[in-house]
């Protein structure tokens, strides 16, 4: 067993150089068992799933825990599948398979979820959401929810952290003990509701009793303050609750009995989604023992992940904030947040239909592309992208006029062109762009920075 | 005869239930499609409860949902069968999609060899095959006697049921798997009846598809079909024409 971790390791440590995975199965068996022997040694283990936000809340997670005296261990970028987290522990391990760091926290994809779980003893897991994702569609919503299920049932004498706000996730924890729950305030989110929007709602039903779930107000898809009228299914207590102040705060207020006040938190993330990360985030440090003075700490050292609302300057004002689009409920989350910012001149959507981004197109007919151009004054619409077509035409007929549409033939000329408005852009992108393009922007930042110096 | 606007009254069936394929594209669509030759429309969304009135249905939509929705929608549409049968015999105009073509027929066989039951208003059945069929599709379109119209129609298709039936096919597949993925046929089409596996959604990039439907349900409600002006289209065929070719090339 010794010494097949060390090769194993070994081999990891000369596949990572060359950036690429060792393929085969006898690799596979033999990363399956060193992985299991790792994750068996970690002492505080938090794991991250759900269909959104489980990037975003574990980068916050982590620098909420993390500091060079208590240090932890993280998937880092959405790395959340098996050989993600190899790596990410593989960095942590010494030459004899001995990890150094004994504390971590790991988004795990939902559809790995069980099979991570099989292998490890979790101190706490944490469930963000489950919307209908677009590279889950193949087995539907219901999908994603059993997988979670699954994996969290191996687990009974590990903590639960769930968002009360969903019915999805909500109903995990029901009737399980060693659960907490995170939620909105009440009449935050009868403030929020929005009567004219035409997303779909795919979670609205009772899990327990199948009718439709009654809503005294939604935030967005299926999030809001909901019961069922046939059965005793309702949005459950829950020991934080969030209150989004218009300065782009939130309050934190605890029923939980944990010592420590009210907390007022502040991060650079915009959009309603992001409010429920930080809120999530936070719940999460609280319950593993971080005080709160710690995670305000943390916060300042907490950078943006790629693509999860980053933004890059250039000359003349120009500003790009990239985010990563994948399904309608995401997509939703970061329109609002566009149309919150009244500063936005144009946006970019570059959708691409390889594997990884969903091959089929639909979804952007699921987004409410009706209300974002009713609500925001947009002047220009950009379209990029394998399928950019497809893009405009969706646009089309939300009500965009041609003439105010662009569609970029050629994705590389994109970061000149949008560096040289002179104005406030917001490019949203499907995966397999959105590293590209971060770098691009990244690149053509430096370099008007530069201009700027001469 | 001069041209008075009409009324046309366009009914999405469960969008609560049967939307897992963006249907309400091909709601847009033809709402605005029927707005742009001066009719009249309006969209009724008819939810789980709610009571069909087929008398003011001018077009009925039923999209695709996942199995135990469908079985919840054949089970809540099983009423009005003999009147949906009388409807569809007297060429009542039904886009139906993925799920909401399985659903009108017999039923549909899961691999375990349970049967979900469809309303029987067609003469066919769908049986769950191994391996999911999943693709972008190509096809070109057929009338009912089965000759080519000249033109294709592109989109996307994931089903895992394969249906074999004796109708006039909408169309034979140039490229991807169809009604079954063996006889290269794809869709259904009877009377008033449009049945297909392809969504993307299915009429924003075939708006001649959607022009079809459209007079179907003109000649249904008012007796008679109309000449009317043709559109713009040039964006939706950029993004038909992108799609066919990339299609074909693979």
């Amino acid at each position: 067993m010794f010494l097949l971790g060390r090769v194993t390791y070994l081999l990891l440590r000369l596949a990572r150089k060359k950036g690429t995975s060792l393929p085969g199965l006898l690799m596979w068996r033999w990363r399956k068992t060193l992985l299991s022997e790792w994750l068996n040694q970690l002492e505080q283990l938090i794991v991250v799933t759900g269909t959104n936000g489980k990037t975003t809340t574990t980068a916050l997670l982590y620098s909420m825990l993390h500091d060079q005296d208590q240090p932890w261990i993280t998937n880092q970028g959405g790395a959340n599948l098996v050989q993600g987290l190899m790596a990410a522990l593989s960095r942590h391990a010494n030459w004899r398979g001995v990890l150094r760091v004994r504390k971590a926290v790991f988004e795990i994809d939902e559809a790995t979820f069980p099979l991570i779980m099989e292998r490890v003893r979790p101190t706490l897991m944490v469930v963000t959401n489950i919307f209908r994702d677009q590279l889950d569609r193949y087995g539907e919503i219901d999908h994603a929810l059993s997988m979670i299920q699954k994996g969290i049932a191996l687990h009974e004498a590990s903590q639960l952290l769930i968002n009360a706000d969903d019915p999805l996730t909500a109903f995990l924890g029901r009737n399980r003990s060693l659960t907490y729950a995170f939620s909105m305030d009440k009449e935050a989110i009868a403030s929020m509701t929005m009567v004219d929007s035409s997303e779909v709602r795919d979670g609205s039903f009772c899990l327990v009793c199948g009718h439709e779930l009654h809503y005294d107000g939604f935030i967005y898809s299926q999030i809001g303050y909901y019961r069922c009228l046939h059965c005793d299914f309702t949005h459950p207590d829950a020991e934080f609750i969030g209150s989004p102040r218009q300065d782009a705060s939130l309050v934190v207020g605890e029923l939980s009995g944990l010592p420590g006040e009210p907390s007022t938190l502040h991060v650079d993330l915009t959009g309603m989604y992001n409010a429920y990360n930080l809120l999530c985030a936070y719940s999460a440090a609280r319950i593993v023992g971080a005080s709160p003075r710690r995670i305000q700490e943390g916060l300042r050292r907490f950078v943006s992940p790629t693509g999860r609302m980053q933004t890059f300057v250039g000359k003349q004002q120009s500003e790009i904030t990239l985010a990563l689009i994948k399904n309608p409920t995401g997509a939703n989350g970061v329109l609002r947040a566009v149309v919150e910012d009244v500063q936005t001149y144009a946006i970019c959507l570059t959708i691409n239909d390889q594997d990884a981004d969903g091959r089929d197109v639909s979804w952007l007919w699921d987004v409410d592309f009706e209300s974002f151009v009713t609500r925001s004054n947009i002047r220009r619409y950009y379209c990029a992208g394998e399928r950019a077509l497809d893009m405009a035409l969706r646009l089309y007929y939300a009500g965009v006029r041609e003439e105010a549409m662009v569609i970029v033939e050629d994705l590389t000329t994109l970061p000149a062109v949008l560096f040289t408005l002179g104005q406030k852009t917001y490019v949203l992108s499907t995966y397999t762009a959105l590293h590209r393009l971060a770098e691009w922007f990244e690149r053509e930042s430096e370099k008007r920075g530069n201009d700027l110096d001469e | 005869m001069i041209w008075m606007s009409k009324l046309l009254r366009i009914v999405h069936l469960f969008p609560e239930l049967l939307n897992l394929y963006a249907d309400q594209g091909n709601i847009a669509v033809l709402a605005k499609r029927a707005q742009a030759r001066d009719c009249e429309v309006s969209v009724q969304r008819v939810k789980l409860g709610d009571s069909l009135d087929l008398e003011n249905s001018d077009i009925l939509v039923l999209g695709g949902g996942s199995d135990r929705e469908q079985a919840v929608v054949a089970k809540e549409l099983m009423r009005y069968r003999a009147d949906l049968l009388t409807a569809i015999e007297a060429g009542l105009p039904v886009l139906a999609v993925c799920g909401g073509y399985q659903l009108l027929g017999h039923y549909y066989e899961l691999p375990n060899h349970e049967k979900i039951s469809g309303l029987g208003l067609l003469d066919f059945i769908t049986k769950a095959g191994n391996k999911r069929l999943i693709g972008d599709i190509a096809i070109s379109w057929l009338d009912e006697a089965g000759h080519d119209r000249g033109e294709t129609i592109v989109g996307f298709e994931n089903h895992g049921g394969r249906t074999i039936h004796s109708y006039p096919s909408l169309g034979r597949v140039l490229r991807g798997y169809g009604n079954n993925g063996d006889d290269q046929l794809e869709g259904l089409q009877y009377k008033g009846v449009v049945a297909t596996y392809i969504h993307g959604p299915l009429l924003p990039k075939n708006p001649h598809l959607a022009d079809d439907l459209l007079q179907k349900a003109l000649r249904y409600r008012y007796g008679e079909s109309f000449s009317w002006c043709s559109l713009d289209d040039q964006l939706a065929m950029r993004a038909h024409q992108f799609l066919l070719n990339r299609t074909l090339s693979r």
